[in-house]
């Protein structure tokens, strides 16, 4: 079968997503299928360009394909007779971000109408899709909510996990990942001052702003917490990753309400270590079972740094959550097998 | 050029003589297949026919094998419902043979479909707030329906006919002017040719009733209010030293009611005798009339059609007409046929008829003229040749018009408005990638 | 800089342009440019093409980048305030394939009025460009003629052509090109059939996609003409490594494609494996690399002419050795080279 995976891109940057359709298109060849990425470019400022966007990939053609795998708004609009979705994004801020600071589109009557519209080509557009799969329950439930489609969740695996492994249980609880005020790095840095044993705290990614750099770094000078917090300000390659997550005692991840659970949690879990995560980090919690894999609790400092001294007086407790969690993704499903399977149907 | 050309084909029909005529013509130099609403008295088809009794039996795969599919759309439902739900599905070029299409969309919307909201719908289309709200007060008995009226040619909602066609052929420039107000797509001016049916064995004026003594002064055709029957009476009756000299015979059908409203007149007026209304005429005695006529009154006030199958077909004959002045009327040479003002009707009716009355020779000069002009420009050999033109500009059109629709579609799906930018976007962007600039070289040589 | 390379395809069809775009990008990463390569998907159905014409149109990369390089048609539409064109090719049934049997446009108004509209889309664009560069003077000559635009020809070169090297001078022509009617490999049976000497034929190729009964032709032509023992077709893809091998030990490469734009990457191959390149007085673009006598042979297009040019090749096969070398050579001479197309597209 020719799949053709389908999805936007911004020239220049490269984010989540953009990883997962790479990793999907190698892994369909790997499986023995044809198969070939196509990135249509989509610009959303000024708002009107939005539209623009939106037709022009339902004015592209596609031969030569006999399925499309499409990921994203508004790539997924682009018209061929087997179409499947793998949805990872509609475009949020006409849904669940209408109406609060991220809505992104002017509250005019232009503005209204161009929502209006997105959500229209929605309803009618991916209702004429063969199939859809999303990345999440949350991603789900909002497409239940808003549009009224019903859709199957299909976990995102990571694409490569062969550089993951364990070089033992050291003392220190790694943050990886872009640091941003909704990752809530500054949360584990604040954890840090309640923490009773001699845990350390390692923060290592890039930083979005400025302001998220410096908010962190305030707070471990105002409270002395230097020689216990480690900040590598800086994109980590996959290889450092693999590294620093080898020695860690287990990985942080609370972010604030996220879609689904991140690929942080499935490094920790590929490199045996459990996650420490917090009740209202979305659907992180989904992979994460308190005091099974690792440690759910209030988004508190205290709470958070009460996990942290539990896992660092128990070495033995770490190195068994952390293989039940590599054993929590298999029952999941969290796999490229089940990912081809399901879009090759 | 394969070409689908839609028409009625009924004898009754006067599109289907014209259509009969100019596919014989169209047919020397393209492939015509004749498409007809089944009847129960078809024309003879000289070309390859296809008769359907509905418009769905009509075959999308079957049409996909014609670069052109023609529709001949008029005002009267029974002869073009099925044609006219045909262009609905399959866009094409549309003849229009009425510039008033009024009756024709109240007659399908409310007896036919019966869904007055849709008849509604379509008024608001053409006329805006103000059509919505008359027809509203029709469906609901409020008002007088405006078909019944002189007021229909402001709502003629020929657009109706029209939309979405590539191609758009009017009989009249009256005509031609009102589509090129509401739409971008080309349209073509043709004189709406005629053909004299062969002289079948010839009713004498002994046969018909008229003494040799009378001039025969005949008004032929359906007889709709428009065509001022009332006031052609009352100009006769100010007249009355003229009536000795003639008969006057209305020859065409007429509504019960109508027909009870003339005889009263012509009680009134005192001019039994002299007028005679002859309801339908078969196409014998018709022609008849036609032959012995020496004057024809072919009056039309408000003009509600595009031309006039029935003027052309006196003026083929070389008889003198009196016509009003207005629509496609005005646009004929002076001295090829007697107008006169519609807003000083009495007045010039009385000093036309006076005049051709008394004058052989001013009838048979005027009247020649008309046989000359008619024989050179409505031919149905000259209709093909500028129709088969037209037909090429319009399938130039095609694809950009294509375009157009299917981004129109693309964005209605969406749900875009009109108000939204990105239709002006698109507009700009196709106009200046696809139409703007030099014209380029088709590197030939 | 940030540089988009911006290019169209058939998807899972890998022509010249994609190779170009994906050499030039990472030819431009490894002097330390960014660079983003687009490669959108694009339809030669003409019933399609305004409407894609039109949503290349309204992909807007102007926010984006310091310079968009454009490579297939219609990619040159996409908007962009530094654009710069490295033409390869016209949508050609509009141009000069119109009158031909590959003029895939029908000749009725609506062909016509489509032909004129995209004709009118294009010269808007190349409007827009900086500058234009094309790949052969074939191609530059009818932007010329068209379009009354002067490009430059700035000739595309191999990626990491060390690659090849030189091996022995065999017995067998070496055709390696997609398996479709213009590429011509049924000419090259053809040819075949009249040769006195038991010179050899391996053609490498894959079909297009709907080329699969073109791929069926040519066996049953080979077994028509009883060559099965001196023709061999390869219609399926092979490892890179074999490619090269097969270049490396043939007596020379033939390369008959008929008007083709560019001189083909084959050619060029042939040449940097020091090979000498049979082609024929109908091929285009492939007469600005190959000079008859010098770097290859120029046969007159029919099967009698080219049957003698493989017979001489054959019989001499220093002379053969001697015109691959000359190749070499002849490259250097044209300028092809990644420096300067950089130095070019850049400047």
């Amino acid at each position: 079968m020719k799949l053709a995976v389908v999805n936007n891109c911004v020239p220049f940057v490269a984010g989540g997503a953009e990883h997962l359709a790479e990793a999907l298109t190698q892994k369909l060849r790997e499986y023995g299928h044809e198969a070939v990425l196509i990135r249509i470019p989509f610009r959303w400022e000024p708002p009107a360009k939005i539209i623009e966007s939106m037709l022009a990939c339902r004015l592209l053609r596609l031969p030569n394909v006999d399925r499309v795998v499409a990921l994203k708004f508004p790539a997924y609009l682009v018209p061929h007779p087997e179409k499947m979705l793998w949805l990872l994004h509609q475009f949020r801020q006409a849904y669940d971000l209408w109406g609060t600071r991220f809505q992104g589109l002017p509250d005019t009557p232009e503005g209204r109408r161009i929502r209006d519209v997105i959500v229209e080509a929605d309803n009618r557009f991916l209702r004429q899709v063969r199939k859809i799969y999303t990345n999440s329950q949350v991603t789900s439930d909002r497409l239940r909510r808003f549009n009224g489609i019903d859709s199957e969740v299909l976990l995102p695996p990571l694409a490569d996990t062969s550089q993951f492994f364990c070089a033992g249980y050291g003392d220190y609880i790694l943050y990886p990942g872009r640091i941003t005020a909704s990752k809530r790095q500054l949360l584990a840095v604040e954890a840090m001052r309640h923490v009773t044993t001699d845990v350390r705290l390692v923060i290592a990614g890039r930083h979005e702003a400025p302001a998220d750099l410096a908010q962190i770094e305030a707070v471990i000078q105002q409270h002395r917490l230097a020689r216990r917090v480690q900040v590598i300000p800086r994109f980590i390659s996959e290889e450092e990753k693999a590294a620093l997550l080898s020695r860690a005692l287990a990985c942080a991840y609370f972010p604030y309400d996220e879609d689904s659970y991140g690929y942080v949690t499935l490094e920790a879990y590929y490199s045996r270590k459990p996650v420490i995560t917090c009740s209202d980090s979305g659907g992180v919690c989904m992979v994460v079972k308190d005091g099974v894999t690792g440690h759910v609790t209030p988004p508190d400092p205290q709470a958070v740094a009460a996990a942290m001294d539990r896992l660092y007086l128990d070495r033995a407790a770490a190195r068994r959550m952390g293989e039940a969690g590599l054993e929590l993704l298999r029952s999941l499903q969290i796999g490229w097998d089940r990912v081809i399977e399901a879009l090759t149907q | 050029m394969r070409i689908a050309w839609f028409t009625p084909y009924s004898r009754k029909s006067a599109i289907a003589r014209f259509s009969a005529a100019v596919v014989r013509e169209l047919a020397r130099q393209e492939t015509v297949d004749l498409w007809y609403p089944r009847t129960g008295d078809p024309l003879a088809a000289e070309v390859h026919n296809v008769s359907f009794r509905d418009a769905s039996e009509v075959d999308s795969q079957k049409l996909a094998a014609y670069d052109l599919l023609v529709y001949n759309l008029g005002n009267h439902l029974p002869f073009h419902r099925e044609i006219y739900e045909v262009s609905r599905r399959f866009p094409g070029l549309c003849v229009m043979h009425d510039f008033v299409m009024h009756h024709f969309f109240a007659a399908y919307y409310l007896e036919h479909l019966r869904r007055p909201q849709a008849y509604v719908a379509i008024m608001r289309r053409c006329a805006g707030a103000r059509g919505a709200s008359v027809a509203e007060e029709i469906v609901t008995g409020r008002r007088r329906p405006v078909w019944e009226t002189d007021e229909v040619t402001r709502y003629a909602l020929f657009e109706e006919a029209i939309r979405g066609a590539y191609g758009v052929v009017a009989h009249s420039e009256f005509f031609r002017r009102h589509v090129e107000a509401v739409s971008p797509v080309p349209c073509a001016r043709l004189y709406l040719p005629y053909e004299l049916m062969p002289v079948k064995s010839g009713f004498s004026r002994q046969e018909l009733g008229i003494p040799d003594s009378k001039l025969l002064l005949i008004t032929i055709g359906h007889v709709n209010p428009n065509k001022r029957v009332p006031s052609v009476l009352q100009a006769l009756a100010a007249n009355r030293d003229l009536l000795e000299r003639i008969v006057y015979v209305v020859a065409g059908p007429c509504d019960p009611g109508r027909l009870a409203e003339l005889e009263s007149i012509i009680s009134r007026l005192g001019l039994e005798g002299i007028v005679r209304l002859t309801g339908y005429v078969e196409e014998g005695p018709l022609q008849a009339y036609l032959r012995h006529a020496d004057l024809c009154i072919n009056l039309r006030f408000p003009a509600i059609e595009g031309a006039s199958a029935s003027l052309v077909e006196e003026m083929l004959h070389g008889k003198a007409v009196i016509v009003t002045d207005t629509g496609f009327y005005s646009e004929l040479p002076s001295d090829c046929v007697m107008k006169i003002r519609p807003e000083h009707e009495q007045e010039d009716l009385t000093s036309a008829l006076r005049r051709l009355v008394t004058d052989a020779g001013l009838r048979e000069a005027i009247g020649s003229r008309a046989r000359e002009f008619a024989e050179k420009h409505f031919r149905a050999d000259q209709y093909a040749r500028e129709f088969l033109k037209f037909a090429w500009e319009v399938r130039s059109a095609r694809p950009l018009l294509e375009l157009v629709d299917r981004v129109a579609g693309e964005l209605k799906c969406m749900g875009v408005t009109k108000e939204m930018q990105i239709v002006d976007t698109v507009s700009r962007e196709c106009e200046q990638l696809f139409c703007a600039g030099p014209e380029p070289w088709t590197g030939s040589g | 800089m940030k540089i988009i390379i911006a290019t169209s395809n058939v998807p899972f069809v890998r022509g010249g342009a994609h190779l170009m775009a994906d050499w030039l990008g990472q030819t431009l990463r490894a002097q330390g440019h960014q660079v983003e390569i687009l490669e959108l998907p694009f339809s030669s159905r003409w019933e399609n093409l305004l409407e894609q014409m039109l949503a290349f149109r309204l992909i807007d990369l102007s926010q984006h980048g310091d310079l968009l390089i454009a490579i297939r048609p219609p990619s040159y539409l996409l908007r962009h305030p530094n654009k710069v064109l490295w033409f390869i090719h016209h949508l050609r049934g509009a141009y000069d394939l119109w009158g031909t049997r590959y003029q895939d446009l029908p000749s009725s108004p609506e062909g016509l009025r489509c032909r004129e509209a995209i004709m009118r889309a294009d010269n808007a664009a190349f409007a827009e460009a900086r500058k234009i560069y094309c790949n052969s003077q074939v191609v530059a000559d009818r932007l010329a003629r068209f379009n009354r635009v002067q490009a430059e020809v700035l000739y595309p070169p191999l990626f990491q052509p060390e690659r090849f090297r030189t091996g022995q001078t065999g017995d067998y022509l070496l055709c390696v090109s997609r398996l479709t009617h213009h590429k011509r490999q049924w000419l090259a049976l053809e040819a075949l059939r009249h040769t006195q000497t038991p010179v050899r034929l391996v053609m490498v190729g894959r079909p297009d996609p709907g080329e699969e009964t073109y791929a069926m032709e040519l066996s049953s032509l080979i077994q028509r003409y009883r060559l099965s023992d001196r023709v061999v077709l390869i219609d399926r893809w092979i490892p890179e490594e074999e490619k090269i091998r097969l270049l490396a030990e043939c007596l020379a490469a033939v390369y008959l494609p008929l008007d083709e734009d560019s001189y083909g990457y084959a050619s060029l191959e042939a040449h940097h494996a020091g090979k000498a390149v049979l082609t024929t007085a109908d091929a285009g673009g492939t007469r600005e690399l190959v000079l008859d006598g010098l770097n290859g042979m120029v046969a007159a297009p029919d099967p009698e002419a080219i049957a003698t040019a493989m017979d001489r090749l054959y019989a001499d096969r220093s002379m053969a050795q001697r015109m691959g070398e000359a190749g070499r050579q002849r490259i250097a001479e044209l300028g092809i080279s990644w420096d300067r197309v950089i130095e070019k597209l850049l400047s």
